[in-house]
């Protein structure tokens, strides 16, 4: 086998290092117990192979390893695999697992058990691109496993980390019960990962426990983490404030993020959120009367004053977002078509695209109100800005998610504000937005119907692209594209921090928040 | 409230059989004398005023933009400052008022409606239809209200109908109680054997012989019930459950709650509002039923 890519164990160990060393700046202490907040309620299973989300990511990335971890500058990391090689025609990639790792009944860690787990998620996860190359999984040796794919893949990599492809036992798991269902996906977990499953009672906590047995003899620092539900925000502010909580992630509320920014001996912070990306964005059905006209959608950027929502309503919490990608993410791109808040270019363009003002109407549109909360006030915004322009805007709102969700996956809207994921790499959250071949396949596909041909090359090209920098481009070319023809208009990547008492120290440094093994995170003596 | 309006007839104090003016200006001089009852009436008399012409006299639109946000009452010719997205607060007021109001009323005679059905077919025909209709109410009387009337809203949509209905089915079993125990007091008196024997219909007896004489309490019921459906209304607007396209005064609570700390008049105004409607009702309320009742004892 040909290897364009080697990375040695020696300069592998030197990064692991500079990793751990950049985070720690004190001699971290042994021992004790982080209580952190589960925000997103009691999640359905802990196995993150069968589940997405960030409420079984959050105790599923403790409790099972992954091949790779992602640094801050979303560099791939060793983990579980020691090193790995993508082959010349990038249709091969191997990874070399290391020698003591063990599940946490003690059975070793082989390539047996990768080459099943990854059949187990590419069958049983919603992501479904995010392994669809996949043909197979070779082990030649206990140690090597040898991932065959029908073309290349670039996505891959990044799909070897954070709670994307956790290592689950085959000895557990292959017993020939339906993975979704597996009874020991939240009970007798038997994980992979540096802590291990002491209880999980429902609305309550997580227990999670140092594994002795973990592969690096001095990792985890902690003996404990306990993850308490708490799905109420005031619930958890008002815990981090008289310090029954040490870490609560995922804070989303301007009022509350603003609250935490005052609390004593609370740092709170914004950073490690590009990997799960969540973005803002008013969503236009293109396929619906006025707005199949690409100037009407336009326009409505137009009268819509961005500044206004990033600081007024989200009172300066959130980073302003141009395009489908993530502002955090390595493809992102800024130098896209942007529309000023401008109401003179806003009428301009409805005129000239047969929509004149009449008795101070123009036309009558829908806006959907999300089932889930923090969209209220960016809803009657918009209602308000763009009855300026002459556009009625009729609210509906929703009582839960589930009927939201219907109406969007039907696309039976004009406007709605959404929130989308890109969870890591386009391929995963962004593509699914655009191609035309996901066009109304339920909430979160391409709800907008957009559909052009263009578009549908570029990102299958960038789909297969290896090099990092062709890949790059061709993404910028589809952020500009879509940004002139705006079946979406993006505003904002959705506010999430982190808050954390001064004493806790070590904190995952990656892409993925607290969706992390946090082997390195302790308490401060 | 409810217990009070049960038992108040029974301890009214006799009065003198005398009177020469008629039962309606009776009431009305005892009325005009009870001065709290008299300012309620007043404060109420003007917020209707306000919510019928204001609109009207004060045309801006409550949804729409008409100047910064945050501005605060009084500043930039705004008499109350505009709210979170720079709408004005007088308008919104204005208009909510209306809404608030019409919710309150539509919500009291919904509740009027189904508890006196109830309570008349219960306590005039007694026996089985009593045993069913008043075990249906205890059901309906022990389902805790506010979180009952969220379920329906939320399973068929937060629509300014559906919120009104849903005011009402949670708010009937405490008039059905007392329309019950008011049939169940009247149909044995003389008068109402005596149009029996003259062989008036149950329909006739119910509606026509025994019901106008029912009246008072639930009269009375009728305008404490306007009262608590607008809070009702208003809880509801701060928990989400209303129709965003619908300006009343929770629902100018509801939306500018986030925003509380930056601006603390947006939810004070109507919440002020809100207080002093439902105080002036509440006065009537107590008027009426001080004026209303010793009637009762006189027939």
């Amino acid at each position: 086998m040909e290897l364009r890519r080697r990375t040695f164990i020696g300069a592998m160990m030197a990064s692991t290092m500079l990793v751990r060393a950049g985070m720690a700046q004190e001699t971290p202490t042994k021992g004790g117990t982080l209580i952190i907040s589960q925000a997103d309620g009691t999640p359905r299973v802990l196995n993150p192979a069968v589940q997405s989300g960030t409420g079984t990511g959050l105790p599923g990335t403790k409790l099972f390893a992954t091949p790779l971890r992602f640094d801050e500058n979303w560099n791939p990391q060793p983990y579980l695999a020691e090193a790995w090689e993508v082959s010349e025609d990038g249709l091969q990639v191997t990874l070399h697992l290391r020698e003591n790792a063990t599940f946490h009944d003690g059975v070793p860690i082989t390539s047996d058990d990768v080459a099943f787990s990854i059949d187990v998620i590419k069958n049983n996860h919603p992501f479904k691109t995010m392994l669809a190359p996949v043909t197979s999984v070779d082990t030649p040796d206990p140690l090597t496993a040898v991932i065959n794919l029908e073309h290349p893949h670039p996505t891959l990599i990044l799909a070897m980390s954070g709670p994307l492809m956790s290592i689950i036992p085959k000895h557990i798991y292959g017993d020939g019960q339906d993975l979704k269902t597996h009874p020991r996906n939240s009970e007798d977990v038997v994980g992979s990962g540096p802590f291990k499953l002491v209880e999980f009672q429902r609305d309550e906590h997580i227990i999670l426990e140092r594994y002795d047995g973990y592969w690096e003899d001095h990792l985890p620092h902690l003996d404990r983490i306990v993850i308490r539900i708490l799905p109420e925000s005031s619930g958890r502010t008002i815990a981090m404030e008289n310090g029954e909580l040490q870490l609560t992630a995922f804070e989303s509320e301007p009022t509350v993020i603003q609250q935490l920014q005052k609390a004593d001996g609370v740092t709170i912070t914004n950073d490690g959120y590009g990997g799960i990306g969540p973005i803002d964005w008013l969503a236009m059905n293109t396929t619906r009367g006025p707005l199949q006209d690409k100037r009407v959608r336009q326009a409505i950027a137009y009268a819509i004053d961005k500044n206004f929502i990033l600081n007024a309503l989200l009172f300066g919490t959130a980073k302003d977002a141009r395009t489908g990608i993530h502002p955090d993410s390595p493809f992102y791109n800024p130098d896209v078509p942007t529309y000023e808040f401008d109401l003179d270019k806003a009428a301009a363009l409805l005129d000239e695209a047969g929509f004149p003002l009449k008795d101070g109407k123009r036309f009558e549109l829908n806006i959907e109100l999300p089932g889930f909360p923090g969209y209220r006030s960016r809803t009657e915004y918009v209602k308000a800005a763009l009855a300026k322009v002459g556009i009625e805007v009729t609210v509906r709102s929703y009582p839960d998610f589930a009927s939201w969700a219907d109406v969007m996956g039907k696309m039976e809207f004009d406007l709605a504000w959404d929130n989308v994921y890109n969870w890591g790499d386009p391929v995963i959250g962004v593509h699914r937005t655009f191609i035309s071949s996901n066009i109304g396949n339920g909430v979160w596909s391409n709800t907008q119907g957009y559909s052009n041909p263009k578009v549908d090359e570029i990102l299958a090209l960038a789909a297969n692209e290896n090099d990092q920098a062709k890949r790059k481009a061709l993404y910028d070319e589809f952020q500009a594209i879509v940004a002139e023809d705006l079946p979406l208009y993006p505003v904002n990547a959705t506010p999430l921090y982190t808050a954390y008492s001064d004493n806790v120290g070590g904190l995952p440094k990656g892409i993925w928040s607290v969706l992390d093994p946090m082997d390195g995170a302790y308490l401060k003596a | 409230m409810t217990s009070k309006n049960e038992t108040g007839p029974l301890n009214a104090p006799t009065l003198s059989k005398e009177k020469a003016s008629s039962p309606l200006s009776e009431a009305w001089t005892k009325f005009r004398a009870n001065h709290s009852a008299m300012v309620g009436l007043f404060v109420l008399v003007l917020i209707m005023l306000g919510a019928i012409v204001g609109p009207l006299l004060y045309p801006t639109d409550p949804f729409e933009l008409v100047w910064r946000p945050f501005s605060p009452p009084g500043a930039d010719g705004f008499l109350l400052g505009t709210d979170y997205i720079g709408r004005d607060l007088v308008a919104q007021m204005l208009v909510g008022a209306r809404v608030s109001l019409v919710v309150g009323v539509a919500a009291a005679i919904v509740t009027i409606l189904i508890g006196v059905a109830v309570g008349a077919l219960a306590g005039f025909y007694r026996g089985w239809v009593e045993e069913i209709l008043m075990r249906i109410t205890e059901f309906f009387q022990v389902l805790p209200t506010l979180l009952f009337s969220m379920v329906i809203v939320a399973l068929f949509g937060a629509s300014l109908l559906m919120i009104t209905l849903a005011i009402g089915i949670v708010s009937w079993p405490a008039v059905a109680r007392i329309t019950r125990a008011e049939f169940l007091r009247i149909r044995e008196l003389e008068y109402v054997t005596a149009s029996r024997a003259a062989g008036a219909t149950p329909a006739k007896l119910m509606l026509k012989v025994i019901l106008p004489n029912a009246l008072p309490p639930i009269i009375v019921q009728a305008a404490l019930m306007t009262g608590s459906a607008i809070l009702f209304e208003a809880g509801l607007s701060f928990l989400g459950l209303t129709d965003p396209n619908v300006m009343s005064w929770g629902q100018i609570i509801g939306s500018n709650r986030e925003f509380i700390l930056q601006s603390a008049y947006t939810v004070t105004i109507p919440g002020i509002a809100i207080f002093v409607a439902v105080l002036a009702i509440a006065l009537v309320g107590d008027g009426l039923n001080d004026a209303l009742n010793p009637k009762l004892r006189q027939r």
